[in-house]
């Protein structure tokens, strides 16, 4: 059995779960509290990733990340290196396809937040940013730990996209899912059933530790 | 009548799939897929009868067959699966239908006046995209002519890996990967005249069995396709993708 998928998808899961809430949380924050024309949109559009098909999805990734695509040669003029195939291409498309699973729990635990705490610091004079660092986030450290949850079991098993933009290099982009699906098309079941049973603890394990750091809050 | 609509509709999802079944339905190696679309067409107009193909990559037709999946021909991208099937016992003798060839494909024009050897080593490439060695045939074939030319060593970390030989014409024409290392046959679809090829001369020619499934449940149609797929008309056809 190769343990070197269970590794990157560990640290790909890993990285999804820390850089996520930088972005998800502006964003919930808006789509919770905003009122502007076209938030409808804004909604729509975050949630797109979840309703499309991850070829599809896969696919666009595909063709903006490659080198003849607005990002991908972007990157390769700054750093000279290319962006599919890399650790850092399949890290982009992870935080594409699960940014709905970290918006939608973060908006449900603002949404639930107590206005008069709101309109307190309003009234303390602090500033919309100041308020929510220091008391939107603080307040909502429920919502953000469930989002993290479902975000790394979420990235642990995702398969489609990265199968579309990553190239399945081992020790670079060929993740957990990727190694089981190869195995099972090369008729090595054994190595296959082994790998996916593995799979199993190893996510229960990480939603059991989760949880007991939530309930400890 | 407003209210019939969505009845009508709702009905026509609650119809079996039995009532648009084809005459014959084969499963089909992705590679030979180009061929394939003109040949069911000409059995058509010879037989009247209709066939419908599944494509995707042989190692998971196989398994799908041995699961039991209710296709009448296999038609795979290389003798192992077939050999195995038939000695389990669920189809009958396989039979060579086409040997394929690999091509060095690129957007990159300058690059196939080269010769594959020499532009896989050009310092403009960063990525070659190569079929999965283990499953897919045209990688494996690929991978040795590599090793022939003594490029494998050489050539490994650049290598980016396709699950099929239509991955790998997709990594290499949506200009993800700089070469592609593909199937003749992709060369002579819409996509594949946008760029140029060279014959990878080193790699063997990936030799393609099909046989007829035992559990069809249409053996005489299956046996008239088969005895089609030798004929004339399809010899032409697979000449023009490139098969042998």
């Amino acid at each position: 059995m190769e343990l070197e998928p269970f590794y990157l998808s560990a640290k790909l899961a890993f990285w999804t779960m820390l850089i996520i809430p930088f972005i998800a949380a502006p964003i919930a924050c808006m789509l919770a509290f905003g009122r502007f024309a076209g938030k409808s949109a804004v909604d729509a559009l975050v949630s797109l990733p979840m309703v499309l098909p991850p070829t599809v999805l896969g696919f666009w990734l595909l063709v903006i990340m490659g080198p003849q695509g607005t990002l991908g040669m972007l990157w390769e003029n700054v750093t000279g290196q290319r962006l599919v195939f890399s650790f850092t291409g399949i890290l982009l498309a992870s935080l594409v396809f699960n940014l709905p699973f970290a918006v939608q729990p973060l908006r449900a635990a603002f949404e639930k937040l107590d206005h008069r705490l709101l309109e307190s610091a309003s009234i303390l004079g602090l500033s919309r940013t100041q308020a929510f660092v220091r008391v939107i986030i603080p307040n909502s450290l429920g919502g953000l730990a469930a989002s993290s949850i479902l975000v790394f079991a979420h990235s642990l098993g995702e398969f489609g996209v990265i199968l579309m933009v990553g190239g399945s290099i081992p020790g670079e982009t060929k993740v957990a899912s990727v190694a089981i699906f190869e195995a099972v098309e090369a008729l090595r079941f054994d190595d296959a059933f082994l790998m996916s049973a593995a799979l199993v603890p190893v996510s229960f394990l990480v939603l059991v530790l989760i949880n007991r750091i939530n309930r400890r809050r | 009548m407003k209210r019939i609509v969505p009845f009508v509709l709702a009905l026509v999802l609650l119809l079996p799939s039995s009532v648009f079944a084809a005459d014959l339905v084969v499963a089909q190696a992705a590679n030979f897929m180009p061929a394939m679309k003109e040949i069911i067409p000409a059995f058509k107009a010879k037989t009247g009868l209709t066939v419908q193909a599944t494509y995707t990559s042989t190692g998971k037709l196989y398994g799908q067959i041995i699961n039991g999946a209710p296709f009448d021909v296999f038609l795979a991208a290389d003798q192992r699966r077939p050999d195995a099937l038939f000695a389990k016992g669920l189809c009958e003798k396989p039979f060579v239908y086409a040997k394929g060839q690999v091509v060095l494909w690129t957007k990159n024009k300058a690059l196939c006046e080269m010769g594959w050897i020499k532009a896989l080593q050009d310092p403009s490439i960063s990525k070659i995209a190569i079929a999965n060695t283990e499953t897919a045939p045209y990688g494996t074939s690929a991978m040795n002519a590599l090793k022939s030319a003594g490029l494998w060593d050489k050539m490994e970390s650049e290598l980016v890996y396709g699950q099929s030989i239509a991955q790998v014409f997709q990594f290499a024409s949506t200009g993800a990967a700089d070469v592609g290392l593909c199937a003749f046959s992709s060369v002579f679809t819409d996509e594949g005249k946008k760029g140029c090829y060279t014959v990878v001369d080193l790699a063997p020619p990936v030799i393609q069995a099909a046989c007829l499934l035992k559990k069809s449940t249409h053996a005489e149609t299956a046996a008239q396709f088969i005895e089609f797929l030798g004929s004339d008309e399809v010899k032409a056809i697979k000449k023009k993708y490139g098969y042998k």
